[in-house]
């Protein structure tokens, strides 16, 4: 395939970008659907079927899954979906559920008491205002004014899987657009020994190569658009190591940085908040 | 002659998605945003709970909104929920809320014809449509045409042009070619109406020739393009910009 296919709503699919894999059925992602054209002669052949864009973005497919969509915009707002890993703060607890904010503008999210890793009646954990989790979308319900409910463990195995899920303790939270955080999830769960990383992100290497003497950095990314940073292993340097990731993070986001400038960011900013590398 | 429209999409870093657009002829600036898809307020959801519903607003710059700003509302609302799909997932039951406001060009009193301000609002909507991903069955342009006393077309008419003409119309068609819109003003008949018609597909869509060897070559007898090309322009060129690390990788 050659350069990356640019569609706008309306815009059919060209036949020869859809994978050619013919054993599993075609996955459909967002901004696409499947329309039938009426065929001129009806007695021949039945109507073709046309893959049609609803939303203006780069096409996208998957192999290996047999999916095609449509990458968003990168500024999109968040809209909870099943299984999305989330950056989430504690707005009050009740009885049953924790009432947890995901976006500022969208209604509180839910969050089982008991939906933690070894959580019973007696040993739960005590959050309150303004606490921060890291938790999965568990289901977002059908229609308008249903609820988001969120969780903090596998309903089927009883473990926090993938493992971190819980309670974020001390570290400090920063915004970044939705595209940029599903690029950083991307970029966090595989490693590769490309030049150019994943996802054209190479900050979290960078940063990790450079912060290795100063003790390291924990990082939650949440589809929500915000990042967890923790620098606590490093004694003395710990609020300036988790200041100057995030302001790489979020100065990467804003430029769209290439990995050559994102390199060139990381030295300038570590050596601007005067931690040795 | 003077430059096409100039464009920019998502200017503002709240909205879900949001468009500036200036005409050049008219001189009108129009900043949009879209938010979608929100909770609506009250039961209005009710009415059509299968269907999103859709808001325009539109704000003068200078003076309080009428009468005049209610009417383009109801066209631009008209307009825009044949080609919003309201029933793609998530949308049923919650509101397309689009709010554009008039930074610039001629104000118009009360009263005063909204014609020529109808292309520039109409491009603004798609435009921040088109940055907040809603979902759209196809996009859209929009033209303004006036018809001189002595029965000539005028294209790109400017406010002295429009104040000076026979008739007005403005005509929108989608990025297939169908007729969207057409809102017409003034003493007309439907020969003239025909002009203006094949006039403004060409304007919005070029002119397919048939050239001497049978291929259709799609020329602008214009010295700019379409202004089809130039809003699928202007989002392609946005989404490569913000796809950078993916389109040159590539």
């Amino acid at each position: 395939m050659s350069s990356p296919l640019i569609l706008l709503p309306g815009d059919d699919v060209p036949a020869d970008y859809l994978p050619s894999n013919a054993s599993a059925p075609l996955r459909l992602g967002t901004g696409l659907r499947l329309l039938s054209q009426p065929n001129p002669t009806p007695a021949s052949t039945p109507s073709n079927h046309v893959l049609t864009a609803t939303q203006a973005g780069i096409l996208s497919t998957d192999n290996r899954r047999n999916a095609v969509s449509i990458l968003p915009s990168s500024n999109r707002r968040y809209i909870p979906t099943p299984g999305d890993l989330v950056v989430a703060q504690v707005h009050h607890s009740s009885a049953d559920y924790f009432h947890c904010m995901i976006t500022p503008q969208s209604p509180h999210a839910l969050l089982g008491q008991l939906s933690f890793e070894g959580a019973t009646k007696k040993t739960r954990p005590m959050l309150r205002g303004g606490d921060l989790l890291y938790a999965r979308v568990l289901s977002t319900g059908l229609g308008a004014g249903t609820e988001v409910e969120l969780t903090c463990v596998n309903p089927a195995t009883g473990k926090a899987e993938p493992g971190g899920l819980g309670p974020l303790n001390g570290g400090m939270v920063f915004d970044i657009s939705t595209g940029m955080a599903a690029r950083l999830i991307r970029a966090s769960s595989s490693s590769s020994d490309q030049e150019d990383g994943v996802a054209g992100l190479v900050v979290l290497d960078e940063l990790g190569k450079k912060l290795e003497k100063a003790g390291g950095f924990e990082i939650a990314v949440g589809r929500n658009g915000k990042v967890w940073v923790d620098c606590s292993n490093s004694e003395e340097d710990a609020v300036k190591a988790t200041v100057a990731i995030g302001r790489c993070l979020t100065t990467i986001d804003e430029h769209n940085l290439n990995p050559t400038d994102q390199r060139k960011l990381v030295t300038k900013v570590l050596r601007d908040m005067k931690i040795e590398s | 002659m003077m430059g096409g429209p100039i464009a920019s999409l998502h200017p503002l870093s709240r909205a879900d998605g949001s468009a500036s657009y200036k005409c050049p002829s008219t001189g009108s600036n129009v900043l949009g945003s879209v938010n979608a898809p929100v909770e609506l307020p009250g039961r209005r959801d009710a009415l059509k709970p299968e269907d999103a519903t859709i808001e325009v607003f539109v704000k003068p710059g200078t003076a309080p909104s009428g009468v005049g700003e209610r009417y383009v509302e109801g066209i631009l609302r008209g307009a825009l929920s044949r080609i919003v799909l309201g029933r793609e997932k998530g949308y049923p039951r919650r509101g397309v809320v689009i709010t554009l406001a008039i930074l610039g060009g001629e104000s118009i009193g009360r009263g005063g014809s909204y014609l020529p301000l109808l292309p520039a609002l109409l491009h603004t909507s798609i435009l921040a449509l088109l940055s907040a991903s809603v979902p759209l069955s196809m996009s859209l342009s929009a033209t303004m045409l006036a018809v001189n006393p002595s029965g000539e077309i005028v294209r790109k008419p400017s406010i002295t042009d429009a104040r000076a003409a026979a008739s007005l119309h403005v005509l929108a068609f989608t990025s297939k070619g169908h007729l969207l819109l057409s809102e017409s003003e003034g003493r007309f008949n439907f020969d003239t109406w025909d002009k203006v018609y094949e006039n403004a597909l060409a304007v919005c869509h070029g002119t397919s020739t048939l050239s001497s060897d049978g291929d259709v070559a799609m020329t602008e007898n214009m010295d700019t393009q379409p202004l089809e090309g130039f809003v699928r322009d202007t989002v392609e060129d946005h989404i490569r910009a913000e796809y950078a690390w993916k389109v040159d990788a590539a």
